[in-house]
């Protein structure tokens, strides 16, 4: 300990970068953590920062009403629908378009394709939400071109039709946010021993079996860390953590059934109507989630393959 | 279209392969292109206005421009964006810098708690309440202060300081230097590229956010570009279910929906302006950064 104290001595300048990063923590992340008892106290905004340690137990009171209410079951539903549904295709996507990439000979078409693609990953959802209702609402380009052609006469309910919601939601993310993730799986298949592709030419092996057999297994440590990523914020929409805002934005009184999940009820009960306590409890199951899922897809990766993210 | 080596024949395979990407491009740039297109066209002109305006026009740029409260918050994007890429790339390089030293007192302690807020935080009601315990409602600073510091940054500014050869800091030390002055006058000019890339990735997040300035802010002088268009999209989303847009104004061929066009386009064009730095090379070296944390 002595010898630490005068290696900080030593180090003040360091010592006071590293301090001030720790106070911001502190502050930003670890007071709101001590916040979470609010999830099982009857506390009001009115008692102000301190009353969230001086107000009254009341337990899992607040966990219970969630549970028993009438919205539970279609909140918990369409979050973990959501959330599996963009892991099943927001994952997959662009490993297959990072294939695609790596399959074309034509380099300007590959670097053409490549840069355009995560285009809209810099882009906010406010944005993409107004792109998404200027082409899929009942008057938006989508439903003009199909009438123009005669495929529809009455336009698609895209937007408005609750079941249509999921669907919808997983298109925008696999817009959104494809080309930025194949990026780093392009890396990674870039980084592929040419070699061995030579001596499976050699062997006959066509270009699927090649991509099967030495492209796939080659980049499987980039696939897993990838994995873990997706799945650590799984509840929050996976690699993109899109769920809140698209359900946000996207979300309203006709699609309400499908398009509610945890983060807005947390949203609405919370900061709406100032249910401060039991929007923390509803906020606290899916961190615990969260949490839960991140170690144990660590774990799995760690047992199963070399790869892990800590 | 397609290249190849004179040995090689142009199967189905690359065909396919090709039109797939020319569909992706196309699919991921045509949203864009019809909301310029629209821009430049008068809002109650009907018509064929897939590929081009059915009657042009600069008067949806024009009223925009006038609009005393879109110039406010676009000032105020600007604003916040400049002051928080500033504050957040000073913050997140100092406790970076001091972070890359194997020996730093306390390391394993300090990283413990850097990695735990990366996976696990309070959630939104009690940071909200903080928030309001701390004054930062209603206040320019609701932009600034809480989002100075990014985990996934100092991770990335780790990796990149230790690149830095140990000679470099020894000879400056030699020489009579002091931290500060080794920090300064050696460090900071030899991360430029770095610098540049937090810069940029920040930049473009504070220039997205939204979510702080619609429910932390309640003064309209506040409000910033990303903010508004929200409202706008929210009200003009009712107007979508029905019947489309309505004019905004008689005598005046500007729509709600033109001038969130306009509006669109203000917002996409500093990312579009900025992404050819955003180049490959930058986003590689982050994404992998940060996957290898």
């Amino acid at each position: 300990m002595a010898k630490k104290k005068s290696a900080f001595r030593k180090q003040l300048l360091l010592q006071m970068f590293a301090l001030a990063g720790m106070l911001y923590l502190l502050v930003f992340n670890y007071i709101p953590m001590a916040g979470i008892v609010m999830a099982f106290k009857n506390y009001s905004i009115q008692m102000g920062i301190s009353g969230i340690f001086t107000s009254e137990w009341v337990g899992f009171r607040y966990f219970k009403e969630f549970f028993n209410s009438i919205n539970f079951y279609a909140i918990f539903r369409n979050t973990v629908a959501l959330s599996v549904l963009k892991l099943l295709f927001s994952f997959p996507v662009p490993i297959l378009f990072a294939l695609l990439l790596n399959e074309t000979r034509s380099l300007k078409l590959k670097k053409f394709s490549q840069t355009v693609s995560y285009l809209p990953h810099f882009i906010s959802w406010v944005i993409v939400a107004g792109l998404a209702y200027s082409f899929f609402s009942s008057s938006g380009v989508i439903n003009s071109m199909l009438q123009a052609m005669g495929l529809t006469d009455k336009p698609l309910e895209f937007l408005t039709k609750s079941t249509n919601f999921w669907p919808m939601a997983v298109f925008l993310d696999v817009w959104k946010d494809m080309g930025w993730w194949a990026i780093i799986f392009l890396a990674a298949i870039t980084g592929v021993d040419p070699t061995l592709y030579e001596a499976a030419s050699l062997d006959g092996a066509g270009r699927m079996k090649k991509m099967w057999h030495i492209t796939l297994p080659a980049i499987r440590g980039t696939i897993t860390v990838v994995l873990i990523l997706a799945l650590g914020n799984l509840f929050g929409g996976g690699l993109s953590g899109s769920n809140f805002e698209q359900s946000y934005f996207l979300g309203n009184t006709m699609n309400f059934e499908h398009s509610e999940i945890l983060q807005t009820h947390v949203f609405r009960t919370g900061m709406v109507n100032s249910r401060f306590a039991y929007a923390t409890a509803v906020g606290l199951i899916q961190s615990c989630v969260s949490l839960a899922l991140i170690f144990i897809s660590n774990f799995a990766a760690r047992r199963l393959s070399d790869a892990s993210l800590f | 279209m397609i290249k190849i080596k004179k040995a090689n024949r142009i199967t189905v395979f690359d065909c396919v392969v090709a039109a797939l990407l020319v569909l992706v491009a196309i699919v991921t740039l045509y949203p864009f292109y019809f909301v310029l297109v629209r821009s430049f066209n008068e809002g109650t002109a009907s018509g064929n206005t897939y590929f081009w305006p059915a009657r042009f026009t600069f008067d949806n740029y024009a009223t925009f421009f006038r609009d005393s409260k879109w110039l406010g918050g676009l000032w105020m994007s600007i604003l916040r964006t400049v002051v928080g890429t500033v504050t957040g790339v000073f913050f997140t390089c100092i406790v970076a810098y001091a972070m890359s030293f194997p020996q730093l007192a306390y390391r394993r302690l300090y990283m413990t708690l850097i990695v735990i807020s990366m996976y696990f935080s309070g959630g939104i009601i009690p940071y909200y309440v903080l928030l309001r315990s701390l004054g930062l409602f209603n206040s320019f600073w609701v932009y600034i202060i809480p989002s100075a510091l990014s985990a996934f940054f100092i991770m990335v500014g780790i990796s990149f300081f230790r690149e830095i050869p140990a000679d470099l800091y020894d000879s400056a030390k030699v020489d009579g230097a002091n931290d500060l002055i080794v920090f300064t006058r050696i460090v900071l000019p030899v991360s430029k590229p770095f610098l540049a890339t937090i810069a940029l990735f920040i930049g473009v997040n504070h220039w997205n956010s939204w979510f702080d300035a619609a429910f932390y802010v309640n003064d309209a002088s506040l409000k910033t570009l990303s903010s508004m268009m929200m409202e706008l999209i929210n009200r003009n989303q009712a107007a979508y279910m029905t019947i489309g847009s309505a004019a905004a104004r008689a005598n005046s061929t500007v729509t709600t929906f033109s001038i969130q066009t306009a509006a669109m386009v203000v917002s996409v064009a500093p990312i579009i302006c900025v992404y050819p730095f955003l180049q490959q090379y930058f986003v590689k070296g982050l994404l992998i950064g940060s996957v290898k944390g």
